[in-house]
Parts: structure tokens; sequence; C-alpha cells
């Protein structure tokens, strides 16, 4: 008799299903290749910004250009939300680093070290 | 205990049965209404030692062993409208003269006190306070509208004549019971301004009958505000021990209140009314218009689909008609299709501040705002010094009266007076100037003055810095309404025609200037908002509009102002003492000569010169922006005045400090191009959004002209600004670093 040397094989045997976590938008997803690097691809050719007397438009053009950027990078959340969880993780070290790297990348090389 | 389990329905006994009898059998003894002369109510013959008895087991039983229940019994058994009103109304037709009545009509005073004593929600609630609390305010807002109209009688001046005796001896011969008498009929003028009816429980038409409009025209009719003012106007001599509690009465009764509309005449009033329903009609209108634009022109169900076509051979359908206006619809509807919302963190509820917020506003109708003006006007003319100077003290010397919610309402209500005190001076120069009078002898300041003095300000600066410390919002909320009132009046002082008023006015500004940790506290009040609720978000943005543009002209005045600074005086002695020690060998006259130094040096590191560009400058920074921000996200609430706070601050920000980078945002872009451009747009009939157009329209050309320049700026828009970068983004260039020497 099995269930007497109190193996309990007869216990039935609970299954948890575990449940699919819900992806996330953090540094990994904002620095992976849909992320900040195609915004800095694609901004030169997609964003055509005409500048002065088309100011509102201008600004719709840059809204929708990043509406639809976040869109592509996590659909989950709305243009507000995606934007607010963004600037959190700009408070981030690894972000930071990051973000000074793209500035220093523009920024013209002193004299002396363009050799 | 069982029964308290049982579930809900009629028969569920919440107090104890024994008790209810008791209770129910003093009612009954008490008296009634006869038989034979239905409409009479004939006192029990035991009456008054019912009353007492009653009074005993509201002590005995209710407060000593902290539950409600006597509370409640008495107001199932309907002992306030059935007997106390009818036995204090037989009082005042025709009692007054019988020592006994007079003793019984007491007994009632007595009663009435604690039974409308509002019943609040706070931290340290029993089951039994939950179960009871709802039923009492309930009934309570009953006892409120009986009492206010009582039948034809005037109760409140029954109240009032029942202690008249009381107030008429002098306060040295007064004894501890006529203290009390005075003490009894105060609170119930307390409690009858602090009592409305709740939003969470039906009030079944109640709300007109106990309105603070209600409250004014019955404190009115009945002399009650009489009262009030000849009690605040000696309160120094004849009632100091009720000073307290007339603060209560008074910030009761004004709390919420507008001032502006309480100044108005009555035709301005009628044609702003008449302009307010045109007004609110007009923006109706313009939402049915915004709707109707975007309203589908076909039935519901005639489906269209689009696609929105994308990188990379990628297409999003959308579906409805209302899209095919333009792209931006479209965008708009994914946007709004979307489910998941991002979990915001839910705001603390803090307890006690039903009775207490001054935030909510309160609208009084015609006949009210026109009893409640003349209180007002006399009040200022009469009781406004004497009575906030003696409750400034009482505070100070924590005397045991004072409750830790009285400071609170006494910052808001010398507030509120004083902003009442400023709409009054402008009025009647409108109205001078109507008549024709100009050798009106202008009046001075020292209808207020009493709050305008260096007492006062230490007094608020140490509640201020105490409140802030200790996170309590609601305190600084009014302490800071109090601040920037008292920077308007001494503002519109300093334009006084009389010399005497200018030269006061400057020698206040002087002193509220001059001290840095003031200018540092406001700064540290606008950089530290979070969470805190509109009302703390607009007393603080005000205060900080109110203090720089003081600020900013008194200093361009005094070019050479000085402030006091604690941390530079430290610094420098220090570096005094170590000088002094290097330089111990030297000789005699070189010593002389240094301890002259050093006694300059003293002078210099205790004051410095004021940099207003300085100062302004530290507002300038990202929390700040954060902080106008949240409020700018209001504008569909705020009015013209604030929006143009918050124009004015960006435009500060933009325009006067350079830093147009701190607003380059997403968000903050974002929220700028909707105040403008729409779904939800601001009024844009009104005069301030012309101003706020052209600002935007501004902010964007720079916006994509600084894009061009540095495409850094694409990634950065993601994210508030780092110091180190900011200077570089705005400037495209380092900071050129200079010696501090």
């Amino acid at each position: 008799d099995p269930t007497s040397l109190g193996l309990g094989l007869d216990e039935e045997v609970k299954v948890t299903k575990k449940r699919q976590p819900a992806p996330k938008l953090d540094e990994a997803r904002l620095l992976s290749q849909p992320g900040i690097p195609k915004l800095r691809r694609t901004a030169k050719r997609k964003l055509r910004l005409k500048g002065k007397g088309y100011e509102f438009q201008d600004a719709e053009r840059l809204l929708n250009f990043y509406q639809l950027w976040l869109d592509d990078l996590y659909p989950r959340a709305n243009f507000a939300d995606g934007l607010s969880i963004i600037e959190k993780l700009g408070h981030t070290k690894r972000m930071q680093v990051m973000r000074r790297e793209w500035i220093e990348e523009e920024k013209p090389k002193p004299f002396g070290d363009t050799i | 205990m069982e029964q308290e389990l049982t579930s809900v329905g009629h028969d569920v006994q919440v107090i104890d049965p024994d008790v209810r009898i008791h209770v129910y059998s003093l009612v009954t003894a008490l008296g009634g209404f006869n038989g034979e002369d239905a409409d009479r109510y004939m006192l029990g013959d035991d009456a008054l030692s019912c009353l007492r008895d009653i009074r005993r087991w509201l002590k005995l039983y209710d407060q000593r062993n902290n539950r409600m229940d006597v509370v409640r019994c008495l107001g199932e058994a309907n002992l306030v409208i059935g007997d106390l009103l009818p036995i204090l109304s037989i009082w005042w037709a025709n009692g007054q003269n019988s020592k006994h009545l007079t003793r019984v009509a007491l007994a009632c005073l007595e009663l009435l006190v604690p039974l409308t004593w509002p019943a609040e929600y706070h931290s340290q609630m029993t089951a039994n306070h939950h179960r009871h609390t709802p039923y009492l305010q309930q009934i309570q807002v009953q006892y409120k509208r009986s009492i206010l109209k009582y039948g034809g009688s005037n109760l409140l001046r029954a109240v009032i004549r029942i202690a008249l005796p009381s107030m008429a001896i002098p306060r040295s011969e007064r004894e501890s019971r006529d203290e009390g008498i005075l003490k009894l009929m105060l609170y119930l003028l307390r409690n009858i301004a602090i009592i409305t009816t709740n939003d969470r429980l039906a009030a079944e038409g109640d709300e007109e009958e106990t309105s603070r409009s209600a409250t004014i025209n019955a404190f009115q009719d009945q002399d009650a505000f009489a009262l009030i003012l000849t009690m605040c106007s000696n309160v120094a001599e004849d009632f100091n021990q009720q000073d307290v509690v007339l603060l209560e009465i008074l910030f009761h009764l004004v709390k919420g209140v507008n001032v502006d509309k309480l100044f108005l005449n009555d035709e301005e009033r009628k044609a702003k009314r008449s302009d307010e329903l045109g007004d609110l009609l007009r923006k109706e209108n313009q939402v049915k218009r915004e709707y109707a634009r975007n309203a589908p022109t076909r039935h519901g169900r005639f489906g269209t689909m689009i696609w929105v076509k994308r990188d990379e051979h990628k297409v999003t359908t959308v579906s409805g008609q209302n899209i095919l206006r333009d792209d931006q619809a479209s965008l708009q509807k994914m946007d709004g299709s979307k489910k998941w919302k991002k979990p915001r963190p839910r705001r603390k509820k803090e307890d006690t501040v039903q009775y207490n917020d001054f935030n909510i506003p309160v609208h009084l109708s015609l006949l009210a705002t026109k009893n409640f003006r003349i209180f007002v006007e006399e009040f200022l003319d009469s009781g406004f010094n004497p009575l906030f100077t003696h409750v400034r003290k009482a505070i100070e010397r924590e005397a045991d009266r004072v409750t830790g919610i009285n400071a609170r309402q006494f910052f808001y209500t010398v507030g509120w007076f004083l902003e009442a005190e400023r709409a009054r001076r402008a009025r009647q120069v409108i109205q001078n100037a109507e008549q024709g009078k100009k050798a009106v002898e202008p009046d001075s300041f020292g209808l207020v003055a009493g709050v305008l003095n260096q007492e006062t300000f230490i007094s608020l600066n140490r509640g201020m810095q105490m409140s802030l410390d200790n996170k309590e919002w609601d305190d600084l909320t009014a302490q800071m309404r109090c601040f920037t009132q008292i920077l308007l009046t001494v503002q519109e002082m300093a334009f006084s025609p009389i010399e005497e008023d200018q030269e006061i006015a400057d020698n206040i500004q002087n002193r509220i200037f001059y001290e840095e940790t003031t200018h540092d506290r406001i700064l540290s009040i606008v950089r530290g908002y979070k969470d805190q609720g509109f009302g703390y978000l607009d007393a603080a943005t005000e205060l900080a509009h109110v203090f720089l543009r003081m600020l900013e002209r008194y200093s361009k005045i005094n070019v050479d102002m000085q402030i006091r600074s604690k941390r530079r005086a430290r610094k420098r002695k220090k570096d005094a003492v170590q000088t002094e020690a290097q330089d111990g060998a030297e000789n005699e006259e070189d010593v002389n000569s240094e301890d002259e130094d050093l006694v300059d040096s003293a002078q210099v590191t205790r004051e410095r010169a004021f940099d207003f560009k300085r100062f302004a400058a530290k507002f300038c920074n990202q929390s700040c922006v954060n902080t106008f921000v949240a409020f700018t996200e209001f504008y569909r609430e705020l009015n013209s005045e604030q929006l143009k706070r918050a124009h004015r601050y960006f435009y500060r920000i933009a325009f006067k400090q350079e830093m147009t980078t701190l607003l380059f945002r997403l968000d903050i872009i974002h929220l700028f191009h909707k105040m403008i451009k729409g779904p939800g747009a601001m009024d844009s009939s009104e005069p301030v959004f012309k101003e706020w157009e052209e600002f935007v329209r501004q902010i964007l050309r720079r916006l994509t002209k600084r894009i061009d320049q540095r495409p850094a700026l694409i990634t950065e828009l993601l994210f508030s600004k780092m110091n180190s970068t900011v200077y570089y983004l705005e400037f495209g260039q380092e900071r050129q670093t200079m010696s501090t020497a």
C-alpha cells in the first residue's frame, strides 16, 4: 500500500500555471535597437520640421513622430504614460551615462584631440 | 455581542436595550405636547432633573466609556427637535422672568452643545464610532435646520439672551459659572457654523436650508453677528477667555468664501451674474462645437476603417469616421484606445479635514452676500486688530484653550480678512471716482496693522518653517495664503498717497526681505511639491509669484539692498579666526588693525548685497518647473489670474533666464500644444489665451531651431535635463568657469 509509506503518491499534484510576466518598459528595452538607437537613426530622415511660421504643425509632427516610435517600442502604454515611464528611467545611473555619451558625440572635438 | 453581529435589518440592536430604555424614559418624562391643547408644549413636573439626568448619561456613559450610544439614542428619541427647542421657545416667549424656567433653558443649552458637537472622522475611532458617526452627521444637519428656523421663534437670539446677564458682568467680577455660560453660547454658535450636509450622505433637501447662506442670514437676523462684533472688539478687556472660540466661529464663516464676489455691488453682481450665465452658455457651446467637429456625420454603424501606414510596411488599423478628419485625429484615437493604464500611487487620505477644509469654494446667495459684507466691513473696522492680536498672543503662549487646529485657522482667517480689506479699498476707490469725489481723505492701513508687525512675521515665519519640516501641508497652505496677503497688503501700502504708510511699507518690506532664510524657504516650498493637492499648489505658486515680483521691484528701487545670510557669517568667522591664529605673532600695531578688520568683516559677513538675478535663477530648475507644470495641467479649471501666474513664470524661465531647455521635455511640449490646439484647448476668447498662444509659439519656434542645431536634443527631449549638460544644450558651449576669487 503506497499510501502507508507516507510518500504522498496519491495526493494530487497541484500545478500552478505561472502567469506570463507583463512586458516591461525598462532600460534594456529602451536601449535595445527599436529603442533610442532607432530614434536617433530615424530622426534625421523622418523628422522634417519647417520652422518659422509652422510652429504648431511642427509640434504636431514632432509629437506624432515620438508617439509612433513609442507605440512600436512599447504598445501597451499610451503616449503620456510611456513618456512618464521613460522620464523616470532617465534618472538611473546607466541612462545618465548613455545620455552624456550621446551629447558628447555631437560636440565638436577639441582641437588637440583630432589626431 | 451576538446581537451586534446579526445581519443588517430592521431589528438589529446597535445600542444596549437597557441604555435605550433609560434614556427614552427620561426623554418622555421631560414633557410633551398636551392632548387637549396639542400645539402647546407642557413641561414635565421634574423637567429640570430630567435634563440634568440626561446630561449625566452623556457624561458618565458616553464620555467615560468613549461610546456614542446615548447621543444616538437621543437623536432617535427626537430630543432636540421635540423637546429642547420647544422649551427654549417657551422660555423666549413668556418665561424670561421665571427663575425656574431660565434654569431649564440653560440646562437645554447645556445639552444642545454636546449634541451639536461636530462628529468627525478621526484616527482614533472605535467600531462604535464608525457605526454612529454617519447617523449623527445626518441628524445634526436636521438639528441645525431646526435651530436656524424653528417655527416663528428666534432660537439663536434666545440662546444669546441666556448668556447676556453673564456678559454684562465685568470680567473681574465674573464667576467661573458665567464664563462657562459664555463658552456654551459661543460653542453653540460655532457648532451651527460648522455643521454642513455631508456629500457622502443623502441630504434630503436640507442643503439649502442649512447652507452657509442660511447660516449667515440667520446670524444677521438674530443678532449673532452683533454679538460677535461686540465680543471681538472688546476681546482684550472683557472676553479674553473667548478669543479662540470667536476665531473658530469666524473661520467657519469665511472659509471658502470668494472675497471678490463679496465686494461687488448689486448692479455689478447682477451684470456679472448674467455675464456668468452668458459665459457658461458660451463655454458649453464651445464644448458642443468641439464635439460636433469630431462627431460622426453618419449613423453609428456606418463602419469606416483606415490604415495608418508606418515604417517597414507595417500598418495599424483604426476605425470610426471621425478619424477621417485629419492625421491628428487618427493618432489620437490610436492613443485613446489603449486599455492599459500606468498604475498610480494612491494619495493618502488625511483624516479630520472635513470641517477644517478651506479649499472648497462656497457660494453665497444674494441676500447672504449683502449681510455678510456688512458684517465683514464692521469687523474690519472694529474687531480685526483686537481679536487677532489677542489670539496670536494666546497661540504663542500656548494657552490651555488653544488647540492644534487654531494656528491654521488663525493664519487662514487673517489672510482672508486682509484680502477682504484690499477688496474693500479697491471698491472705495471706484466708488469715489464714480461720485466724482476727488479730495477724499485716504484711509491709512491702521485697521489691519495688528497683523503687520514684527511679532506676527516672526510667528508666521516660525510656523511656516515648522509646517514645512513636519510636512503639515494644510497648515502650510494656510500660512502661505496669509503670507501672500500680507505681501500684497504691504505692496498696496507702498503705493498709498499717505507718506507715513509708504515709510511703514518700506520698513516692512525691508524686514521681510532682509532674512535670507525666508527667501530659501519660499524656494524649497516651490521645489518640494509632490502630491499635496491643488489647494497647496495654488497657494505655493501664488506665493512664489507675488514674492518674486515684489522682491524684483524692491531690489530695483533699493539698489544697495542687503540681506542677512547666516551661513556665510559662520564660515567667514571661522576663516577670520584662523587668520587670527596665524597672525598671532605679529606686532601690536598690526594686531590692533587686525581687530578692526575683524569687526568690519563680522559686519560684512552678516550682511551681503542682494542680487535679484541670482535669486531668480534659483527658481530656474527642473523641480520648480515641474511644480508649475503640475499647476498648469489644471488649465481647464484655472481662472485668468492663475493662468497669468503660470504664464509669467514660464516666460521668466524661457526669456528672462534664458533657460528654455528646461521646458524642452515632451510632456511639457505636449501640454503646451494641447492648451492651444486641443483637444480640450483653453477658451480662445479670453485675453490670456492670446498671451499663451504667443508664448507657446515662441517656445516651439525655439525648439525646432534648437533641434536643428543640436540633434542630441532628440533623445534629451524625453528626459529631465541633467545639470551637467543643460548649459551646453542651451548655449551650445560649455560654461566658462570663472575663478571665484
